[in-house]
């Protein structure tokens, strides 16, 4: 295994920030690579060097596999880290880079290929001996008659999930309660998964009544040891996007944790699995757990599983590429300390149906304080840009059990400071308060009933005390600045600097 | 100093506020209701707001593009305030031409490092006039108009807490 000094880091955001704090820990340099209007994010700013991929959109920047390789090739990198999303799943890119002599931070590409399509991983997960949702076995290609789709559901039952075979991420997914509704939901699922994923073969999965999302994140190494970790939970959705993950989950036992280990551990070695993955489960109501698919990268909410174990699975990554085996105590690993809930911090507005909220960020203090811990990678003056995923931050609260972790990510809720754009944190704050969150009593399908029933009052509402202080402040601050200037003389000091005193002495002698 | 008065608006609904600021002390009556608050600026916006019965509330305010209008974040909530200040209003065009001395008032604690004009001395709008260093930076404070200088009311050396009259400019 060659050498590992300097990785560029394909991606941006606060994924690649976390990325070059890693690779800074390891002593390894950082490459960062940017779109236009990525030129003054954090990422270009604190890694050792940044490349101009150029354009804007996914497609004409971060997508752009030869771009990142030639990049990788002219600054001499030796390894790429792919992050989460755009090339982190696509087995071309790791091929890529493998060809041009640098490492993939991440499973060889047949690993990434034969879970990424996702009725070759049912299939993989069944020979390991681990039950997946009932469904279909082979994929119902593009070519396949309407017809025979039909016949197909009928024969599984309804209510059913319609998903894309190359799909993840929620993208060309439908629910489809009966017969009637399954010609549109073919139609909008194909039509998606083809533009999403150039691909608009899709599969039938029975549905399960209310399960929960249950995943085990697991590190494999290059001398074929596979370790998982204690279970993550992530049924709190909303449209089959995960909006708050914890770790562990209240509903799991230690009996049913051990057996959720040893399956997620028995898939990943049956495709050879290295570095870092998680399988993805689904716990019906009788305790049982079905595969759902696996993610071969690094997930959005792997600090939740940081939190609790102590181990630092980025530098672990970089460990695994580097060559280095495995020595982790597997028991240790499934034995967690506490409990840690990761808020995903959108730039959405909860208050208007969670509609996306882009745009430059005039003020920011992120929370801190004990058990919390803050991935963000944006400042202020900054912005959020219209062309990427809108995760501005991740809040991650660690607590010795649930409620501690509860009460500390809503008071770091409270002390987040973030102002210019609409966040997701007054929906969080109000999530925090809801009882049947507090006591654990979800779902995947919940978030979507509860948010439902709601008649669109705020999720957060600011109470007369709180207007007071606020009317309070703004008067005290328009009388200072009328006192002195039209600007605010007594709140704003006039910059200087010591050549600009220095100058003044020499004037004034 | 006489009070000044402010009409807000608070989250769509109209307030009428009036201060008046003796050394870092506001009394302030908003609503019919008065408020006794020690109130300093811990940087640009962002105010420690202490009250006569103890209550303690850190306050950012975040102004927006246009002359007024601002969020205020207090423990967490969001609030949209619009200032209107009819005699800003009025001075808006030409800056400030308001009559009486102005006052220069400590931005912040800290030490009063240089002082750059004595009683008397005529000084040009935006001339700095006094430095105070806090938290190792050297902060220069300037004339907001041009006038003659009163009274200055610290030395080179002084400690100043926020809010401090350190001289005035008639």
């Amino acid at each position: 295994m060659p050498a590992i000094r300097k990785v560029l880091i394909a991606n941006r955001g606060e994924i690649a920030v976390r990325i070059v704090r890693a690779c800074r820990e390891r002593g390894l340099a950082s490459v960062a690579v940017y779109s236009d209007c990525d030129r003054t994010s954090t990422h270009v700013r604190m890694a050792d060097e940044a490349w101009r991929l150029g354009g804007n959109t996914p497609g004409e920047s971060y997508l752009r596999i030869d771009a990142v390789v030639e990049i990788a090739r002219r600054c001499g990198a030796d390894a790429v880290h792919p992050g989460y999303g755009f090339l982190a799943e696509n087995a071309a890119f790791a091929e890529a880079c493998g060809a041009a002599g640098l490492t993939f931070i991440g499973p060889a590409p047949a690993a990434i290929r034969a879970m990424g399509n996702k009725t070759a991983a049912r299939a993989v997960a069944t020979a390991a001996g681990v039950a997946v949702v009932p469904g279909t076995g082979a994929p119902l290609s593009a070519a396949c008659a309407d017809a025979d789709v039909v016949r197909t559901a009928r024969e599984l039952g309804y209510p059913l999930m319609l998903k894309a075979v190359a799909g993840g991420g929620g993208k060309g997914m439908r629910l489809v309660v009966d017969e009637s509704e399954l010609p549109d939901a073919l139609r909008g699922a194909r039509s998606e998964a083809q533009s999403s994923f150039g691909d608009a073969s899709v599969y039938l999965e029975r549905r399960l009544e209310r399960p929960r999302h249950i995943e085990v994140q697991l590190l494999g190494d290059a001398h074929g040891t596979v370790v998982p970790f204690v279970e993550r939970e992530c049924s709190i959705q909303r449209r089959h996007q995960k909006v708050v993950e914890e770790s562990p989950s209240v509903a799991v036992t230690p009996a049913q944790r051990r057996a959720l280990a040893d399956a997620a551990a028995r898939v990943a070695r049956r495709v050879g699995y290295t570095n870092a993955g998680t399988i993805e489960f689904l716990l019906d109501a009788d305790g049982q757990f079905y595969f759902l698919e696996m993610n071969t990268r690094l997930q959005v909410e792997h600090p939740v599983t940081e939190m609790v174990t102590g181990i630092d699975l980025v530098e672990w990554q970089l460990r695994i590429a580097q060559g280095e085996p495995l020595t982790l105590d597997p028991e240790a690993l499934i034995t967690p300390r506490g409990h840690a809930i990761e808020a995903r911090i959108y730039a959405e507005d909860p208050d208007h149906r969670f509609m996306p909220s882009p745009g430059r960020i005039t003020h920011l203090r992120a929370a801190s304080g004990p058990g919390v811990r803050d991935d963000g990678g944006l400042t202020a003056p900054g912005e959020v840009p219209i062309y990427y995923d809108p995760l501005v931050a991740k809040l991650i609260a660690w607590g010795g059990d649930r409620p501690q972790s509860i009460a500390r990510l809503a008071r770091a809720l409270r002390e987040y400071e973030i102002e210019g754009i609409k966040t997701t944190i007054p929906f969080f704050r109000w999530l925090l308060t809801n009882e049947d969150y507090v006591a654990a009593r979800v779902d995947t399908t919940w978030l979507d009933r509860v948010l439902a029933t709601r008649a669109g009052e705020p999720f957060w509402a600011s109470d007369e005390p709180v207007a007071d202080l606020a009317s309070i402040a703004a008067a005290i601050q328009a009388c200072t600045a009328r006192g002195t200037a039209s600007g605010s003389q007594a709140a704003v000091p006039a910059p200087t600097g010591g050549w600009v005193a220095a100058a003044r002495r020499e004037a004034l002698r | 100093m006489r009070p000044s008065t402010f009409e807000l608006e608070v989250d769509g609904l109209v307030r009428k506020v009036q201060v008046a600021h003796e050394r870092g002390r506001f009394e302030i009556v908003l609503d019919g209701v008065a408020h006794s608050v020690d109130a300093v600026a811990i940087e640009p916006g962002r105010w420690s707001l202490l009250f006569a019965d103890g209550r303690s509330h850190e306050v950012v305010i975040v102004t927006n593009g246009h002359e007024g209008a601002a969020t205020v974040l207090v423990d967490g909530s969001t609030v949209p305030i619009d200032v209107r200040d009819p005699r800003r209003r009025r001075d808006a065009a030409g800056g400030h031409t308001g009559d009486g001395p102005v006052p220069i008032l400590a931005p912040m604690p800290g030490k009063v490092v240089r002082v750059l004009v004595a009683a008397g001395d005529a000084v040009s709008a935006r001339q700095s006039v006094i430095v105070v260093e806090a938290m190792k930076m050297e902060n220069e404070l300037r004339a907001p108009r041009a006038g003659i200088v009163g009274e200055v009311l610290v030395r080179e050396g002084a400690l100043v807490d926020a809010g401090t009259l350190l001289l005035t400019i008639g």
